[in-house]
């Protein structure tokens, strides 16, 4: 038989740890997407072109290439000119950012489409500008974007095997390095498949209730 | 209350232009308003009078001259003994003088009525929590809403809207307050609760208050003065009998005869 049961249930525990490294990359990746995110779309707001435009550059250069390449030059350029960093951060921060560059976009649309007259509302009872985005502006851009943004860290989510090739041990190098040493490709390459299915669809059911909850505001 | 000489006004302006691309919305204009004074700005669409108001709220800039706030410069400060553009910290200070009521009443969505009252004076007055409730709900009182105090402005008409919003620029205690065509995207039915509110502000309170509205029979019953706007000019002026009844402006006839064509009673 092609599919061999005892072998493919003696090899869940060790993916399991990789799910564990996959689960982990992906949410430290999604704090760092969500944060550096709304930091790049409130820069891209500055009025000063001096930090507007360079900026907006970063951010079309780190969407402009692929994650991979990003990845590469994190985890084995950098030690070249003095920073090493663990292969989990390098992966986190390569995730992250790249997204950043993603999630901006959902910000920016989030936060144009706050009235103008929320703007002008605080302006005249004198709030400040911090004040204007930390109670006003912000409560109401976020919400109607929660989707949007759960839907890029889902796709992060399915992103995360390129992980491997910076040695970190999540779910697709702990399934290949299972492979290599056993010959067996069919039951480590179809496991990885069904996690990645059942936390995808997981997800995606999470996410419909988010669009429920968050899908209509200003209401 | 017409302006006294030996009162110095609480509102001056001087000489200012506003442009927006080529169209010149304010030239050169200069008036003053008296502490307490009533002032109703009337005029035809673009005329430049709710400019006035966004300028005197800081919501646009000027293009030149100056405005004083109780004698004290709006948009310029002084530095070594020059005066410069006023910077943030300046026009901060000077806001906290001035409230005002939008068309659109801009409530803000996320917060309950109470929230909306509150926010400001706690975060830029530094009053505390319970006294602000406090305050709060005497205004919401005062404008008739104190039982939605916990209702978010979803729930509310647009004439409650409107009386929340006063209530929250009251909240501040300006020394200014400027009502933006506050009854304009109102329904019929839902104006008059707007205007007993402000007519009662108008008779307890000695706050000066400017007034752009195409209610002519509000301006006429609230206004000590009434200025006529045409093109960024003052085409007329003068206590609201004159205005009304007895205007010498071929241009300002003309005005309240179209409005009164238009179905607004005077």
């Amino acid at each position: 038989m092609l599919w061999d049961w005892s072998f493919a249930i003696s090899i869940i525990p060790t993916l399991w740890e990789g799910v564990k490294i996959t689960i982990l990359a992906t949410l430290l990746g999604s704090v760092v997407a969500a944060v550096a995110g709304l930091a790049i779309a409130l820069l891209r707001r500055s009025t000063s072109l001096l930090v507007c435009k360079p900026v907006a550059f970063l951010a079309e250069f780190f969407r402009g290439t692929p994650l991979l390449v990003q990845l590469y030059v994190l985890f084995y350029v950098l030690p070249d000119i003095g920073i090493t960093l663990s292969p989990l951060v390098a992966g986190v921060i390569g995730l992250g950012v790249h997204y950043a560059t993603y999630t901006a976009e959902v910000y920016r649309a989030g936060i144009d489409n706050v009235a103008r007259g929320q703007w002008e509302a605080a302006k005249a009872v004198n709030l400040t500008a911090s004040q204007t985005w930390t109670r006003i502006i912000l409560p109401q851009a976020v919400p109607p974007m929660i989707p949007a943004l759960a839907n890029y860290f889902i796709a992060m989510f399915k992103e995360t095997p390129l992980l491997s090739a910076i040695t970190i041990l999540e779910l697709m190098n702990q399934a290949r390095s299972i492979a290599n040493f056993n010959y067996r490709y069919i039951e480590p390459m179809t496991m990885v498949g069904v996690f990645f299915l059942v936390i995808s669809l997981i997800s995606v059911f999470g996410l419909r209730w988010l669009e429920r909850r968050y899908g209509r505001v200003g209401s | 209350m017409t302006a006294h000489a030996a009162v110095p006004p609480i509102i001056e302006v001087d000489r200012v232009s506003k442009s927006f691309g080529d169209f010149k919305v304010l030239d050169e204009l200069s008036f003053s308003v008296a502490p307490a004074e009533k002032l109703a700005l009337i005029g035809p669409s673009g005329s430049g009078k709710t400019t006035i108001l966004r300028i005197l709220m800081t919501l646009e800039s000027i293009d030149s001259g100056h405005i004083r706030i109780e004698g004290e410069e709006l948009y310029h400060m002084e530095k070594g003994g020059r005066l410069v553009p006023a910077d943030e910290a300046h026009l901060h200070r000077m806001r906290a003088k001035i409230g005002m009521v939008f068309q659109l009443f801009n409530l803000f969505p996320h917060m309950c009525v109470l929230d909306n009252v509150t926010l400001a004076p706690v975060l830029t007055k530094g009053v505390a929590k319970e006294a602000a409730k406090r305050r709060a709900m005497e205004l919401l009182d005062m404008v008739g809403l104190a039982d939605k105090a916990k209702a978010m402005p979803a729930q509310l008409s647009g004439g409650q809207k409107q009386r929340v919003a006063i209530a929250r620029a009251l909240a501040l205690e300006p020394r200014i307050m400027l009502f933006d065509e506050v009854t304009s995207a109102l329904d019929p039915e839902l104006v008059e609760e707007v205007l007993a509110v402000m007519h009662r502000l108008a008779r307890e309170t000695d706050m000066t208050m400017l007034l752009v509205t195409h209610e002519m029979g509000f301006a006429h019953d609230f206004a000590d003065r009434v200025m006529f706007f045409d093109r960024g000019r003052i085409v007329e002026q003068g206590p609201p009998s004159e205005i009304f009844t007895n205007p010498r402006e071929e241009r300002t006839q003309g005005f309240l005869r179209k409005i009164i064509a238009a179905g607004h009673r005077i």
